[in-house]
C-alpha cells in the first residue's frame, strides 16, 4: 500500500523491518487476527526488477556503514526483504553450545535447547532450508571441498533456504529465479495474506513515548528513486516491534530518548568479521555459476561439538566488484588477475570474533558503530587466512592472493609459511567487512545488564519489543538467518499469548 | 589548465586531512605548511569539469581526481575505456554518493587530499592529476605501503570506490571474461549448460 505525506495510519501491531527479525513477526501476529502495519525503508522490488545485474542490485538492494575504529564495511539489506533478500541462503541451525551460554550465562531461560527447539524447526520448515546436493556444488565450492579432504579437514554442504534452484549464482543480489526463499516470498506474503498492510520507502526516525508507553511510531517517506524524504506518517499502535537491524534498532531506541534503556541500547554488540582469499587455477572454476555459496569448513569452528580456534570457511562467488575489492595491489598485476576471472577461485573467513562494540547516533541521528577488533580477533583472521591458503595449494591451485594489499602471490607451503605471524593490520586488508552483525539491544536478565527481556520487551517502556538479531546476548559462530527467524517466531508466539496490550 | 598555487588550497587540504584522521593531521601540519612553497605543476589529462549533467557530492576537482586515480588503480586495460569514455568511473561514483551521501565527505576529502598534499606528506611536488602516469604510481605506492594507517585507508577507500564503480559497468566485463549477468529462465539454461560441460 502506498501512504501519502502527512498520513496517520492505527493498527493493533506496527512492525518495523522487514527482514528475518521483522517478518516472521508480522506474518504470525496478523494470522492471528491483529491488524499490522509493517514498516521498511528500503524499496519493495518486483521479480522483474531483479535483475541479477551486480551494481544495479547492490546499489538498489544493500547499505553500506563503515564501523568507525576498525574501517570495517558493513552491509545490510535496505529493501523489503531486509538481508534475508541478499544473503546467501545458507542454513545453521543455532549452536548448542550458544544456546547454553545464553540460557546459563545470560539466564535466559527460552533458550534452553527443548524450549528454542521447537522455534528453530518451524523456521528451518518455513523457509524450506535443505541440504545441498552435488548438482548444485559449484567448481568453486568444490575446489575447497577438494583441499579441505587432502588436509583432513573437516567440512560440509551447507543446508540452504531454496526452493527449485536454478543455479543462476545471483543469490546476493536478489535471486532473480525467486527460488530462494527470503522473507520476501514466505512471511511476508503470509502475513499480505493475512492482512498485513506492507509499507516500503517508510523510515522511522521515533518511538513516540507517553507515560512510559510507547503510543505511535514517526516516520519518513523517503522517494524512492531519490531516496530524499518526500513525506511523513504517524502509526498509532498498542505494540511497537522493532526489527530495524543491529545498526537501526538502536539508533532509533536512541533516537527516542528512551532514558530507561540507556545503558542497553548500542551496547554489546558483535560481528563475524570476514575477508576474502582468491587462488588461480589451471582449469576454469567459472565461479560465478551456482549457488554463491555452498561449502563450509568447519575444522577451526568453536561450535557444534568443535573446539578450534572460533572460525568457518565458506567458499564464496566470483563476481567481479567484489572480487576487484578484496584481490590485493593495484595496477597492471590487478588487471592482469581481474582478466583471468574464470579461473578464479574465492572463500572467506567467518570469524566469531571475541571483540564487541557499541552503535552510537552520529550526524543527523544516524548509526554510527563503534568496533575494534582485538588482538586476538586478528590473530586468529591470520589464521584464518593462511588456512585458506593451505586448502587451495592443496587442491592445487597456481598462485594464492591473500587480500593484503602489497603482498605477493603464494605458489608454495614454504612462501606461505614466510608471512610474520602478527595479528592482521586491518588497514593492509583490501576488504574487511561483516554481514552478520548481533547485539546492540540485548535480551538479558535485568535493565542493568541488557535492553529487554527475553521475550524481547524492552525494560522500562510499556508497548515496545525488539525482535530482531540486535536482541541476540552474542555472535552465534555460524551464519544467523535460522536463529534470527526461529527469535522472531518465538518472540511473536509470545505476544499473541499475552496479547499485544500487555 | 595551471593549477593554483598551493597556499589556495592550504585550507583545503588541512580540512582534508582533518577530516580522515585528526591526529594525523596534527602530526602532519607542520610538515605541510614546511611544504607550502613547493613548486607546483599543471593539470594534464582531466577535465575539472565532470560530467553534462552536473555534479550531486563530487566537485569538479575531486571528479577529476578520482577519474585519474581510478585510471591507474585499475590497470591498463579499464584504463583505456575510462580514457575513451567508454566507462566513466567518477560519474558512477557521484551517484553513489548521491545514495550514501555520508560516505562523500570522506572521499572527497581523502582525494583533495592525494590531489594536494605534497612532498613530504606524499612523494610528490605537484598536484596528482598533474603528475605523469609512473609518479601517480609511485604516490599510490606509497599509500598502500606507508606504514601510516591514514594513508593505507586512504588507499584501500579508493581503490574500493574505484573497484566498485568501473565494474558495476557492463562494459567492463569484456575485460573480465565474466559472462553474467544471468536473469530469466534463458540465463537458467545457459548455466546448466555450462556446468554440465564441466562435469
Amino acid at each position: 500500500m502506498h501512504a501519502s505525506p502527512s498520513q496517520t495510519l492505527r493498527a493493533d501491531v506496527v512492525v518495523i523491518g522487514t527482514g528475518a527479525g521483522g517478518a516472521p513477526v508480522a506474518a504470525r501476529l496478523a494470522e492471528a487476527g491483529m491488524d499490522v502495519v509493517v514498516l521498511e525503508a528500503g524499496p519493495r522490488l518486483e521479480p522483474a526488477q531483479l535483475t541479477g545485474d551486480e551494481g544495479e542490485m547492490t546499489a538498489a538492494l544493500y547499505t553500506l556503514h563503515v564501523a568507525q575504529g576498525s574501517g570495517l564495511s558493513l552491509y545490510a539489506g535496505n529493501c523489503v526483504g531486509g538481508s534475508t533478500l541478499i544473503n546467501d541462503a545458507l542454513c545453521w541451525r543455532p549452536p548448542p553450545e550458544v544456546l547454553a551460554s545464553w540460557h546459563e550465562e545470560h539466564g535466559l531461560d527460552a533458550f534452553s535447547a527443548a524450549a528454542f527447539g521447537a522455534h528453530v524447526d518451524r523456521a528451518w520448515e518455513d523457509v524450506h532450508a535443505s541440504p545441498t546436493g552435488p548438482d548444485h556444488l559449484n567448481r568453486n565450492a568444490r575446489r575447497l571441498a577438494l583441499g579441505a579432504t587432502r588436509l583432513g579437514w573437516a567440512g560440509e554442504a551447507m543446508p540452504r533456504s531454496v526452493k527449485g534452484c536454478a543455479n543462476l549464482g545471483m543469490c546476493n543480489f536478489g535471486c532473480p529465479s525467486g527460488a530462494k526463499q527470503s522473507t520476501a516470498r514466505t512471511y511476508i506474503p503470509q502475513a499480505e495474506a493475512a492482512g498485513a498492510r506492507i509499507v516500503p520507502n517508510t523510515r522511522v526516525d521515533q518511538i513516540e513515548v507517553k507515560g512510559g508507553r510507547a503510543q505511535a511510531v514517526l516516520a519518513s517517506r523517503i522517494d524512492p528513486v531519490t531516496r530524499l524524504r518526500v513525506g511523513t506518517l504517524r502509526v498509532q499502535a498498542r505494540l511497537v516491534c522493532v526489527a530495524a537491524g543491529v545498526l537501526g534498532t538502536p539508533a532509533l531506541l536512541l533516537r527516542s530518548g528512551i532514558a530507561c534503556v540507556a545503558a542497553g541500547a548500542g551496547a554489546g554488540v558483535q560481528l563475524h568479521t570476514s575477508l576474502h582469499v582468491t587462488a588461480r587455477f589451471l582449469e576454469p572454476v567459472h565461479g560465478y555459476y551456482g549457488p554463491t555459496m555452498a561449502y563450509a569448513v568447519s575444522e577451526f569452528s568453536d561450535v557444534n561439538g568443535r573446539t578450534g580456534p572460533g572460525f568457518m570457511l565458506e567458499n564464496t562467488a566470483v563476481h567481479p566488484i567484489a572480487t576487484a575489492s578484496a584481490l590485493p595491489g593495484f595496477g597492471p598485476a590487478h588487471a592482469r588477475l581481474m582478466s583471468e576471472l574464470p579461473f578464479l577461485a574465492r572463500t572467506l573467513v567467518v570469524l566469531r570474533d571475541q571483540a564487541r562494540g557499541r552503535v552510537r547516533l552520529g550526524a543527523a541521528g544516524a548509526p554510527e558503530l563503534h568496533y575494534s577488533l582485538g588482538v586476538s580477533d586478528l590473530l586468529r583472521l591470520r589464521h584464518g587466512m593462511v588456512a585458506i591458503a593451505q586448502a587451495y595449494l592443496a587442491a592445487g591451485a597456481l598462485e594464492v592472493y591473500l587480500p593484503l594489499n602489497g603482498s605477493s602471490p603464494v605458489r608454495t607451503e614454504s612462501e606461505l609459511a614466510r608471512i610474520p605471524a602478527q595479528p592482521l593490520d586491518p588497514a593492509q586488508v583490501s576488504l574487511l567487512y561483516a554481514v552478520h552483525l548481533f547485539g546492540g539491544a540485548c535480551m538479558a536478565r535485568g535493565p542493568d545488564r541488557g535492553a529487554c527481556d527475553q521475550d524481547g520487551r524492552l525494560f522500562g517502556v510499556e508497548g515496545v519489543v525488539v525482535s530482531d538479531a540486535s536482541s541476540l546476548p552474542s555472535n552465534t559462530g555460524v551464519n544467523p538467518q535460522i536463529t534470527i527467524l526461529a527469535n522472531a517466531l518465538r518472540i511473536a508466539e509470545a505476544v499473541v499469548t499475552r496479547g499485544t496490550a500487555s | 589548465m595551471s593549477a593554483p598555487p598551493l597556499g589556495a588550497h592550504a585550507d583545503d587540504v588541512a580540512s582534508a586531512l582533518s577530516a580522515l584522521d585528526r591526529r594525523a593531521f596534527l602530526r602532519l601540519a607542520g610538515a605541510l605548511i614546511v611544504a607550502g612553497s613547493g613548486p607546483l605543476g599543471c593539470h594534464s589529462g582531466h577535465s575539472e569539469r565532470g560530467p553534462d549533467g552536473g555534479l550531486e557530492q563530487l566537485t569538479p576537482r575531486t571528479y577529476a581526481v578520482f577519474q585519474a586515480a581510478a585510471e591507474r588503480v585499475l590497470g591498463p586495460g579499464p584504463a583505456e575505456l575510462v580514457h575513451r569514455g567508454v566507462v566513466n568511473p567518477a560519474e558512477i561514483a557521484d551517484r553513489w554518493l548521491a545514495r550514501l551521501p555520508e560516505l562523500a565527505p570522506p572521499l572527497r576529502a581523502g582525494l583533495l587530499v592525494l590531489e594536494f598534499a605534497p612532498f613530504p606528506l606524499l612523494p610528490k611536488l605537484r598536484p596528482f592529476t598533474a603528475l605523469p602516469p609512473s609518479a601517480q604510481d609511485a604516490v599510490l605506492a606509497d599509500l598502500m605501503g606507508s606504514s601510516l594507517d591514514w594513508k593505507r585507508t586512504l588507499f584501500k577507500g579508493i581503490k574500493s570506490f574505484a573497484c566498485l564503480t568501473f565494474y558495476s559497468a557492463a562494459p567492463s566485463r569484456a575485460l573480465t571474461g565474466y559472462p553474467g549477468p544471468f536473469g530469466g529462465p534463458a540465463g537458467a539454461e545457459a548455466i546448466a549448460q555450462a556446468m554440465e560441460e564441466e562435469e
